[in-house]
């Protein structure tokens, strides 16, 4: 065996048994919820501002998402330092680009209505992972924008959140969604290959959890 | 049909956490955040009970008889 098979040999290594039960195990399912609940209210808070609020984004008399352009615009700027709020020049390119091209328009649409879908997804735990996936590249870019705000503490739990995927949605929808749609070790017959090769004896039962035995 | 009902109750139950949610929002907003949380709570502890109670014995007890 060369060295480089001796270094990248194919094996899987496990976690800890404290980040398995963390991150892993129904029992903690009350604690997930306590913290999606609040990821989601405050998902879904942001969102309904923005989509329906006084200060609102979209849906207003005359051209949608001048807050947006506004903020861009206080983004991008640089003061005479020669510094501003985004310390990557190519994120100010690619805000400059959107601004420039009247993004701003449809952006504030796709911001609005996904910060709402984000929030309500998290509360009722229905594809929860992709929705923290979706929430924290929201905060990402907030934070590559140069808003801190209480944006890296939804990043930090969005993080957390979808880490424990798989127990993050247990008391939601999620308990029933993933089964049903076949996840990547109980795969729905028929639509993996390998499953045909190698079919198993058991049909999967509807609301038989990923994790339950 | 017994199935079908039961899949529905659970369905409409966490749309009724979102409902509840939405409203919530609406009504409060940036206002009473902590009182908030707690009618949310409580419709999730609903559809949990619901799926648990009545959706999951459903599917359990037809699986039974399949086999």
């Amino acid at each position: 065996m060369s060295a480089l098979e001796h270094s990248f040999e194919h094996r899987e290594l496990k976690d800890p048994s404290f980040l398995r039960f963390i991150f892993g195990n129904p029992a903690m399912a009350p604690l997930w919820l306590l913290a999606r609940l609040y990821l989601g209210y405050q998902w879904l808070l942001a969102g309904w501002h923005k989509a329906w609020g006084d200060q609102r984004w979209i849906n207003v008399p005359g051209p949608d998402g001048i807050p947006l352009k506004n903020f861009w615009a206080n983004a991008i700027k640089v003061n005479d330092a020669g510094t501003g709020a985004i310390k990557y020049d190519w994120y100010r390119d690619f805000l400059t680009f959107m601004s420039d091209h009247g993004w701003y328009h449809w952006f504030s649409w796709v911001i609005a209505l996904g910060e709402v879908t984000v929030g309500v997804l998290l509360i009722v735990g229905a594809f929860t992972g992709v929705a923290a996936l979706a929430g924290a590249t929201l905060n990402f870019n907030f934070l590559l924008a140069g808003s801190a705000s209480t944006n890296p503490v939804l990043f930090i739990l969005a993080l957390l959140i979808m880490f424990g995927w798989k127990v993050s949605g247990w008391i939601g929808v999620d308990r029933w969604l993933l089964p049903a749609l076949g996840t990547p070790w109980e795969p729905v017959p028929g639509v993996l290959e390998e499953r045909r090769e190698h079919p198993h004896p058991q049909t999967p039962r509807f609301g038989q959890g990923v994790t339950q035995s | 049909m017994t199935r079908a009902t039961a899949l529905v109750l659970g369905m409409l139950a966490w749309a009724g956490v979102a409902a509840v949610a939405v409203t919530v929002v609406n009504a409060w907003q940036d206002e009473n955040q902590v009182l908030a949380f707690l009618p949310i709570l409580a419709a999730v502890v609903v559809a949990w009970a619901i799926g648990e109670l009545v959706t999951a014995r459903v599917f359990a007890a037809h699986q039974r008889e399949v086999k």
